[in-house]
């Protein structure tokens, strides 16, 4: 029997404010606290509650048969408590019906798995503590910023006690296997693998409202014919969270589908499950990433994040000011330095396919790469002064 | 074609852009009679030789002997050029009697040029060769494509001298297409002169050089090998915002010490612009080079590490894709033509010193942001949309259009 598991990043960013090289030294906030509020209540009314309503209803009508994964980064807990606690009671509502496996993930939403292996821990370890206080459940699982996963990130998860770990299913890494299965991480036998099948994936989290695409319209029958067609075990089904009210808007019938998912697959024999589940399943085989590969892109890579020289010399300036911040021990800086590790500050510095005018830009609160790069400098800048660094451009 | 200046005889952007028109019609197979209402003191061949080998065959230029001088008071970067000519580089208004004399002069000499020559559309430059479109279609019947790069509201910022503005609205009224270089301007030809929105197509500017061919070292700067610079290219005057680059250097000035600035071009505002930069402080840190032509603008460029174009108005802004093309970044007004299809270059309200002072500031102290908008830029004028064979293709494309929609009436060919 074929085993549907399907999971949802739900994660907002601390936008930073258009911070100028003249008010560095000023003690302006570095956050958009305005545009962070209303980004945030326009998603948890368009996207969190609707849909958590209607997965706690299909959990509850389905007796818990029907089954999915959440993982939520710290910033966007934080910014339902500061903004929008509803949405929050919302997830607890949904997560107390028993359906919904918790990730682990770092807090921040960060990269400090590619740059800072004591930061990383830091915040993997902060985040199942929210987690398990918010919620009340311990994550066993786990996904990287952006599914960014590669071979030596395996052990020092296992090393943190997590069992499996999400990963994207790129073609260069599968060659020629299937996705549809539970794999064993190269450099730790005993951490397991779940690929997405990005096909299935993107079918729902890119193309449902695409009506140049033949599949068009997507049914939650026709879908469920795909997901029952081919020899796979399991079907790994990883979306943004937005995709349900946001990215694909009500309008484009994302509800209705979701909502006669559970149904329509029942009735093709398929079941749902959780990560954990599937983590206890025997590996058909072996993955090895040697090098990180991300679920952006047609690339796979890491190059939405730093793909350019404005990208790697900011990441390299923040993170060259991470030691430093830990042994000062000032909880105020370390917090405003942890949320400008959030991933999404070098995303919207992506220049790549900009002279196309591309997808990165859709969601970047700046009107350019550029912008971007320059707010968050001036931003590093001050925070360097104010940590009495001199570290120089 | 109906233009109003071709070079060497040049006085800012609109003769590189007739140029660049001419030359990408010439390659997509459309010959071009060009008719220029200019004083000529060179030869024809000085001129054609800018065009390119196989290009004499093909395009012919009439001049027609006229005092008009399309920019009035105000001299562009190659005045310099003009100079050296011995044409009149003082404070001769641009409004006085005389002009709409000389309009109406070459008006009738250019319309018996229209009836001497054959041609199947007729495409006139501005509204000073507007009446001289519209004559040459009263004589041949041929269709009239009015051909728009800036109205007065931009040349004046308010509705500017009636006489222009009338022959303006009716030349483009009059016209059976017209061609607008940017949307911007389509907008206020259909807002200002109420131009059926249907007629107007948006054209926008291409540029003759491919990235490639241009080697991307900076050139020495005379202040220090490693001192930041930022320039300013263009007419010193009101439209082009060269005192909002002044007050914008003043306060960069304060922030990065080390840099200097460079204000290439003259205009009405020199004068006051020297005095206004001893008053801040920055006597030694601005410089006026006057109008800088051919080999001297390209050197400004790359002495450069980021030319900024504070227009209040700018209907295109050429200035912007030379200075990606020769690998500099670019700050740019976002209400600019160019601002609509260039991606690659910063964009600011005009009016917005402490931004813009904020995005100069932070190129100049930034090295990876300079050099990812250089290389960013310079490819990405190396695009086709960016070349002069688009332009010219989507221009014969409007001239097939206005063909079609005004048959041959039987007049002279």
């Amino acid at each position: 029997m074929t085993e549907i598991c399907l999971y949802a990043q739900v994660h907002q960013p601390f936008r930073l404010s258009r911070y100028r090289v003249f008010d560095i030294g000023t003690g302006r906030s570095y956050f958009d606290d305005e545009a962070n509020a209303r980004i945030l209540r326009r998603v948890a009314e368009k996207c969190y509650q609707p849909a958590n309503r209607l997965l706690a209803e299909l959990i509850r009508q389905t007796d818990g048969r029907f089954k999915v994964a959440l993982s939520l980064s710290g910033t966007v807990i934080e910014q339902m408590i500061a903004y929008a606690p509803e949405a929050l009671a919302s997830f607890q509502d949904l997560v107390a019906t028993g359906g919904v496996e918790l990730l682990g993930e770092t807090y921040h939403h960060s990269l400090a798995g590619l740059a800072d292996p004591i930061e990383f821990e830091a915040q993997v370890g902060r985040h199942r503590r929210l987690i398990e206080r918010t919620f009340g459940q311990r994550p066993h699982v786990f996904r990287n910023t952006e599914l960014i996963y590669w071979d030596d990130l395996a052990p020092l998860v296992a090393r943190l006690g997590y069992r499996a770990i999400l990963v994207e299913g790129a073609d260069r890494v599968l060659a020629g296997r299937s996705a549809d299965h539970v794999y064993a991480a190269a450099q730790a036998p005993q951490m397991r693998l779940l690929p997405r099948n990005y096909r299935l994936s993107d079918d729902v989290g890119f193309r449902f409202s695409e009506r140049s695409w033949d599949g068009w319209p997507l049914t939650a029958p026709k879908y469920a014919d795909w997901l029952a067609a081919g020899p796979g075990a399991s079907r790994h089904l990883f979306l943004d969270y937005e995709t349900f009210g946001e990215h694909q808007w009500e309008a484009t019938g994302i509800f209705e589908f979701l909502r006669a998912l559970p149904a329509a697959c029942e009735r093709r024999g398929l079941r749902f499950t959780h990560p954990s589940a599937l983590a206890r399943r025997a590996p058909v085989g072996e993955l090895a990433f040697n090098r990180p590969t991300s679920w952006a892109d047609q690339e796979r890579d890491t190059t939405a994040w730093l793909g350019n020289r404005i990208q790697d010399a900011a990441h390299e300036r923040l993170y060259r000011l991470g030691t430093t911040l830990r042994e000062l021990g000032d909880e105020a800086l370390l917090e405003d330095w942890r949320r400008l590790t959030t991933s999404d500050h070098v995303y919207y510095m992506c220049t790549k396919w900009f002279a196309d005018g591309d997808v990165h830009q859709y969601f970047s609160p700046f009107s350019s790469p550029y912008d971007a790069y320059i707010a968050f400098m001036n931003v590093l800048e001050d925070l360097e002064q104010r940590a009495g660094v001199v570290v120089g451009g | 074609m109906f233009g109003w200046e071709f070079p060497p005889h040049q006085a800012g952007g609109l003769a590189t852009a007739t140029v660049g028109l001419v030359k990408g019609l010439l390659r997509v197979g459309v010959d071009v009679t060009l008719v220029v209402p200019f004083p000529v003191s060179e030869s024809p061949v000085a001129g054609l030789r800018v065009i390119g080998a196989e290009a004499p065959t093909r395009l012919r230029v009439h001049r027609i002997p006229s005092p008009l001088d399309p920019y009035g008071t105000a001299q562009g970067y190659a005045d310099g050029i003009l100079s050296e000519r011995g044409r009149s580089g003082g404070e001769r208004s641009p409004y006085g009697g005389d002009l709409m004399a000389e309009v109406e002069r070459f008006t009738g000499l250019a319309a018996e040029i229209a009836a001497r020559e054959p041609h199947d559309v007729i495409d006139a430059h501005d509204w000073i060769t507007f009446q001289a479109g519209a004559m040459a279609r009263a004589q041949s019947g041929r269709p009239l494509v009015a051909h728009i790069h800036a109205i007065e509201f931009d040349r004046t910022g308010s509705d500017g001298n009636p006489q222009i503005a009338r022959r303006e609205r009716e030349g483009l009224t009059g016209a059976d297409r017209v061609i607008a270089n940017s949307h911007r301007l389509k907008r206020l030809c259909v807002d200002r002169y109420g131009v059926v929105a249907e007629k107007v197509d948006v054209i926008h500017w291409g540029i003759d050089g491919s990235p490639e061919g241009a080697p991307a070292e900076r050139a020495q700067a005379p202040f220090g090998p490693t001192t930041p610079i930022a320039l300013f290219l263009g007419r010193v005057t009101s439209q082009k915002g060269p005192d909002l680059f002044l007050e914008m250097a003043a306060r960069v000035a304060r922030l990065v010490p080390a840099a200097h600035f460079v204000m290439a071009g003259s205009g009405d505002l020199l004068g006051g612009l020297i005095e206004r930069a001893a008053e801040l402080g920055l006597a030694g840190r601005v410089h006026f080079t006057g109008g800088l032509g051919g080999a001297d603008v390209a050197r400004a460029f790359r002495m450069a590490d980021v030319c900024v174009m504070p227009s209040r108005s700018e209907p295109f802004g050429l200035v912007a894709l030379e200075s990606l093309l020769h690998g500099t970044p670019c700050v740019v007004a976002r209400e600019a033509g160019v601002a609509e299809v260039i991606r690659n270059a910063i964009k600011v309200d005009c009016w917005d010193l402490d931004e813009m002072t904020n995005q100069v500031a932070s190129i100049l102290r930034h090295r990876p942001l300079r050099d990812e908008l250089a290389d960013r830029g310079r490819r990405e004028v190396g695009l086709p949309r960016f070349s002069l064979d688009e332009p010219a293709r989507l221009t014969a494309a409007t001239y097939q259009a206005a063909t079609a929609s005004r048959p041959n009436q039987g007049a002279s060919r």
